[in-house]
């Protein structure tokens, strides 16, 4: 049964068929119900029918639940692959438990593959996963370079080879894909002020995730004037993906203030926060994300970041400041146990 | 303007705001003796121990207010114009305009110089200035101020309730009124109550309550964005864990975000959104330890019961206030705001030796 799901959701991805994802989501629901017990507990507190009709009314887990639970749908013993959060907020981590990472590995390559992403001369500047084995991230990264070491510019201690990144822009006609998180940018243009390269034509960055817990903050348009001034290269050929360690799949976007588009075997809702249901249209609400590909955990996860549907099917990512909520003279409990925990 | 003249002003204006508590003119001279005895009242030296004394307001005072907040800025101000000093406040960006409305009650020599950036001569010039904000905010003022200006600085505070022995439906009804006000936005509103015995089923009444409150009161049923997504997630989590973990509980309102009630057997402290969020918990027996990260920073603790005990447990673990469930948004006109006293801070005593020796 396992295998046959799998397998069925490896074909889905293969060749995508838009009538098809509802009648599999909610068969990959009927399994997750069936065999992972915290997300059965959870839809029956819920009270969550058998049989829900729509891929829109799978209940989705809380993105914290990753760090109160094994979310896993398979026997334990059998988990192959655990990647974890980050742990920024100071509660511990997140974890994503895999019996295979056969699904993972083809939601990275055909969801690169499906934005026509260009795979040629990775620069990642990121760890090699060998040396990063619980980072989804750097797999997904490991994943589109084929493992090869000479990608990764991130040694094994957290330092940039910034000599070997100087190397990687010499020739200039190899077109080049960089990829690593915003703050692993910001980092770099600050140990190497000096750094001002021209990309080679048809080279592209990837950048990704935010700057939570770094005590940090920047603007995308900032940033991407930081791109421009250190790399030379333009607005259009940067990339940003929005993706989370619970799930499976990601979310991309080109230039700043256009919308992230999921590939065919995503969907996503925008929740109003007041009432719990799908925001009508043109309403900013809480991101619903289903991932086919999640078929080990929860393929519905409900995250804490804010969005737009916008009108050609993607979404605007609005963020979300959990310290700008007005809170009159009461002090965030959070901001003190912050401090006693450092 | 005499004191006798700014007390009836301050209780004529202060009428029209009943959430603003005792002020008439009779109460606010039992403040002020209580505070100051005789002083503000005569010119002439009073007898102070073996000498006499006078006091002088510190004048002017630069009250700088924060948002959402009206009640302290009004109290505020009012201390300054009791104490006869010239008053000047800095608003939030948008402003506040329940001080508008104060101060067009007031006689014109007594009103305020209201502005929502801040004044750099304010800065120098004032005597005495009144911070109500963040840490960084109080920080900020701190360093640009002299060592002779007087700084007094209300940081945020968190506020709580010990329920120590069995409660009756009056500690759950007080309870749930100290949740419900200010939108919890206070720092006297509390975040949390232990509760010794039966904390599931406190948990379930005050829920009841505040389903009562909101049906009868008018409330907020929907919330700006930004707030209603930090309010669901935090429900949504909690809900996961009500339906995971043994002894977790949720009680809400159904299809709103008007309230929620979260029985949590953990006892360690939460971070928690607020806007009629409340954590009820077991009474742990290493109270101190528990709530040790948050000690300089607690503002009331609601007490059931009052005694000798709860008191001394209360002092122990930092409080600056204590009172009964059910009053924890409502001081005193008296009470010592954040651990001093309200208008003896606001002034300077001058000693006078040899007083009456060479008549």
């Amino acid at each position: 049964m396992i295998v046959s799901l799998e397998a069925e959701i490896l074909s889905f991805l293969s060749e995508p068929l838009e009538d098809q994802f509802e009648p599999l989501a909610l068969r990959i629901f009927d399994y997750q119900r069936r065999e992972n017990l915290p997300y059965a507990r959870y839809c029956k507190f819920l009270g969550t029918p058998q049989r829900v009709g729509s891929w829109k009314k799978i209940p989705g887990v809380p993105q914290q639940a990753f760090k109160r639970s094994e979310l896993r749908s398979f026997p334990v013993g059998r988990t192959r692959a655990e990647f974890r959060t980050s742990g920024t907020t100071g509660e511990g981590h997140g974890k994503h438990l895999f019996l295979s990472l056969r699904l993972y590995e083809a939601a990275v390559q055909r969801g690169w593959d499906f934005f026509g992403l260009p795979r040629q001369s990775f620069i990642l500047l990121m760890q090699h996963p060998d040396d990063a084995p619980f980072s989804s991230l750097c797999r997904m990264g490991g994943i589109l370079a084929d493992f090869r070491r000479e990608c990764f510019l991130v040694t094994q201690n957290g330092c940039f080879e910034l000599d070997r990144l100087r190397e990687s822009f010499i020739d200039r006609e190899r077109p080049l894909t960089l990829f690593g998180t915003a703050l692993s940018f910001l980092n770099l243009f600050e140990q190497a002020p000096d750094l001002q390269v021209e990309m080679p034509p048809g080279s592209i960055i990837m950048e990704t995730g935010g700057f939570k817990g770094s005590g940090r903050d920047m603007q995308k348009n900032e940033l991407y004037e930081l791109f421009s001034r250190h790399l030379g290269i333009a607005t259009d050929s940067i990339w940003n993906e929005y993706g989370m360690t619970e799930l499976s799949s990601q979310f991309y976007s080109n230039g700043i203030n256009r919308p992230h588009r999921a590939p065919p075997w995503m969907k996503f809702l925008i929740i109003d926060p007041n009432t719990n249901q799908e925001a009508v249209p043109g309403e900013v609400g809480l991101l619903r994300i289903v991932d086919l590909a999640n078929l080990w955990s929860v393929l519905a996860v409900q995250t804490q970041d804010l969005a737009l549907a916008r009108p050609d099917g993607g979404f605007l990512l609005l963020g979300r400041d959990p310290g700008a909520l007005p809170r009159g003279c009461s002090r965030a409990m959070d901001e003190l146990l912050q401090l006693a925990r450092n | 303007m005499k004191l006798d003249d700014r007390i009836e002003a301050v209780a004529s204006a202060a009428a029209s705001y009943p959430w603003l508590g005792d002020l008439t003119a009779e109460s606010i001279l039992r403040w002020i003796k209580l505070e100051l005895g005789r002083f503000l009242h005569e010119a002439n030296p009073q007898e102070y121990g073996h000498h006499h004394c006078l006091v002088q307001a510190l004048s002017p005072i630069l009250h700088v207010v924060s948002g959402n907040t009206p009640h302290a800025a009004l109290q505020s101000l009012i201390r300054g114009i009791v104490v006869g000093a010239q008053n000047w406040m800095k608003l939030p960006e948008g402003g506040l305009p329940e001080v508008d409305e104060f101060s067009l009650k007031l006689p014109a020599a007594l009103r305020p110089e209201l502005a929502d950036h801040l004044n750099q001569s304010w800065l120098q010039d004032a005597e005495a200035i009144v911070v109500f904000g963040t840490d960084e905010t109080i920080h900020q003022f701190s360093r640009r101020l002299l060592p002779t200006q007087r700084l007094l600085a209300h940081g945020h505070k968190i506020s709580f309730g010990l329920i120590r022995i069995p409660f009756d439906r009056n500690v759950v009804n007080g309870a749930a009124l100290d949740v419900f006000v200010f939108d919890q936005l206070g720092c006297l509103s509390p975040q949390l109550y232990y509760v010794a015995g039966d904390s599931v089923g406190f948990a379930s009444l005050l829920a009841t309550r505040l389903e009562e409150l909101c049906r009868t009161t008018a409330v907020t049923t929907v919330r700006e964005y930004e707030i209603a997504s930090a309010l669901r997630s935090c429900r949504e989590e909690w809900k996961y864990r009500a339906a995971t973990e043994p002894g977790v509980r949720v009680w809400e309102s159904p299809g709103t975000l008007e309230w929620v009630v979260i029985h949590d057997p953990a006892p360690c402290l939460v971070p928690n959104p607020l806007y009629r969020t409340i954590f009820i918990k077991p009474m742990p027996s290493d109270l101190g330890s528990v709530l040790a990260p948050i000690r300089r920073h607690i503002s009331t603790v609601g007490l059931h019961p009052v005694d000798r005990d709860s008191v001394e447990l209360a002092t122990r673990l930092g409080a600056q206030r204590v009172c009964q469930i059910g009053q924890m948004q409502n001081p005193p006109l008296t009470w010592h705001h954040d651990g001093w006293p309200t208008l003896a801070s606001l002034v300077r005593y001058v000693d006078i030796e040899g007083w009456g020796a060479s008549d």
